[in-house]
């Protein structure tokens, strides 16, 4: 895969290794994460058995806010919002429910929220986020891993943040040696845990 | 009169005139279906009466090409049935061998996957038992495939033929005792099989599965079965009316050396015990009818001539 800028799978069993490229270069693909992964290196070992599949991404998009996608308008008792991006309606109307309660929450119609706020209720308002979409990413990379691992490994560990993310899979329990494996997986594609 | 496994497809239009055709000429038709404005065939039908319905299908913008599968139940047998392993590879390997004429089953064990944890149940072993042949749709690795086989295959009498990433040559030198069949190089994978050369694996599939059923078809030849089970099919079809209300695409589906009748055991079995095939004898003279452990069927295992003195 070309839009890697690393992409290494180590196995003892050649085969077995080459036909995991595929199913890695497969998987990435169809869960269209080819853009989002930008190292990933797996190691696989039937012997043990074990599979460590270690990475990093590229810039994941920002936090979303309100004012990322819609319009506000505070007025001196009054809030009206007007939704752009319906997507993110169903997580906006929860935090505000949450937040100020489902009486005070009027929709007259589907993209336009009306609340009866006071000025010091409104701060901070705009900024408030609606939406990590890293989340969302890092879960479809960890599914991704689950489905890219030999079904039979379901003692598994998984890590994701700070734009590195590691799986770990087998059929016996995990123990701490563990780690060392992984930092030397991550130093093999010139990154650190 | 050899019958010779085929499949005919032509057009809907006066496609009753092949099917008649068939049947006149002693010939048996497994299945039919149709697919938009095209009639497609399984049947057995006399070698020598191959060119007569070609020569009747063409105007009909029909042709017949040999099917060596037909009249085969056959068990695809998937470590599970979660993504790993479905749709690509086994439903690939399943759809491509139905192409051929053969009836498949997938059978997604609950626990075959991994390699020390790998299990087969006694429901799973019987189901896989009740076919022709069983394909094992393993792995990509050596050691695995190494560890689990034997757990897998214990209670399977049928012919095995396993599938798996290693070469041929490494399978074989793996399994032991060896199993009846081996195609190397179609371990797990998950892109769909449409390069020629994935197409020519597929066809290697096809091409093992029919070498171990002939060797199983000459066996029964040296001991033949007291009647054909495409024949005791028709014979049920006639005399049992309640097999046509039956949604199944194969309400009866035949077997090398039997049948499965797709009606409750408790309910049909008598009366299909009972069905005269000529002059008196009935399919309980010629054959064993047994509940099926695949829901509630009745499963027919036809005795051989040495068995009932009897072919009919």
């Amino acid at each position: 895969m070309g839009a890697l800028d690393y992409f290494v799978v180590e196995c003892p069993e050649p085969l077995g290794g080459e036909y995991y490229q595929r199913i890695v270069s497969t998987v990435l693909q169809d869960h269209d994460l080819v853009r989002v992964v930008a190292k990933i290196h797996v190691f696989i070992d039937p012997a043990v058995p074990i599979f460590v599949a270690t990475g990093t991404t590229r810039k994941l998009p920002g936090l979303v806010s309100i004012r990322d996608f819609s319009d506000l308008k505070i007025e001196d008792h009054k809030v009206t919002i007007s939704i752009a991006n319906e997507a993110y309606l169903a997580p906006l109307l929860k935090i505000l429910w949450d937040r100020f309660g489902q009486a005070r929450v009027d929709q007259p119609d589907r993209l336009t929220i009306i609340m009866p706020l006071e000025r010091d209720e409104s701060e901070g308002l705009p900024d408030v986020v609606v939406s990590d979409p890293s989340e969302a990413l890092y879960k479809d990379l960890i599914y991704a891993m689950q489905a890219i691992a030999p079904e039979g490994f379901k003692v598994r560990r998984q890590y994701y943040g700070n734009m590195k993310f590691y799986y770990v899979a087998s059929e016996n329990t995990l123990d701490e040696e563990i780690n060392p494996l992984l930092s030397e997986k991550f130093r093999l594609m010139g990154e650190s845990l | 009169m050899i019958l010779v496994p085929v499949t005919y497809k032509g057009g809907i239009y006066r496609h009753d005139e092949i099917v008649d055709l068939i049947e006149d000429v002693g010939g048996y038709i497994i299945q039919k279906h149709f697919v938009a404005q095209e009639v497609v065939l399984q049947a057995l039908v006399p070698r020598d009466d191959i060119e007569l319905i070609r020569a009747i299908g063409k105007p009909l913008m029909g042709d017949i090409i040999p099917a060596s599968l037909v009249g085969t139940e056959i068990a695809v047998v998937t470590m599970s049935l979660e993504i790993h392993h479905l749709p690509h590879a086994s439903c690939d390997v399943a759809e491509y061998i139905r192409r051929n004429g053969a009836k498949t089953n997938m059978v997604g064990l609950a626990r075959g996957f991994g390699k020390r944890i790998a299990q087969l149940n006694d429901e799973e072993r019987d189901v896989i038992n009740e076919h022709d042949l069983a394909i094992f749709m393993l792995g990509n690795f050596e050691m695995c495939i190494e560890k689990k086989l034997p757990v897998l295959r214990r209670g399977i009498d049928v012919p095995i033929v396993v599938c798996g990433g290693p070469s041929k040559e490494a399978l074989q030198k793996i399994i032991d005792p060896p199993v009846s069949g081996y195609v190397g190089n179609v371990g797990r994978f998950m892109h769909r099989t449409k390069e020629s050369d994935e197409i020519e694996k597929l066809e290697e599939i096809v091409a093992e599965i029919t070498r171990v059923l002939d060797i199983r078809r000459e066996e029964i030849a040296k001991d033949p079965l007291s009647v054909s089970p495409a024949r005791l099919m028709d014979i049920i079809t006639e005399q049992i009316p309640d097999i046509q209300d039956v949604t199944s695409p194969t309400p009866i589906t035949v077997q090398v050396a039997g049948l499965r009748i797709k009606l409750p055991y408790d309910m049909f079995a008598g009366s299909v015990r009972e069905c005269e095939i000529e002059n008196g004898i009935t399919i309980g003279a010629v054959a064993d009818v047994m509940p099926s452990r695949m829901r509630d069927y009745i499963l027919v295992r036809i005795k051989p001539f040495s068995d009932t003195n009897l072919v009919v």
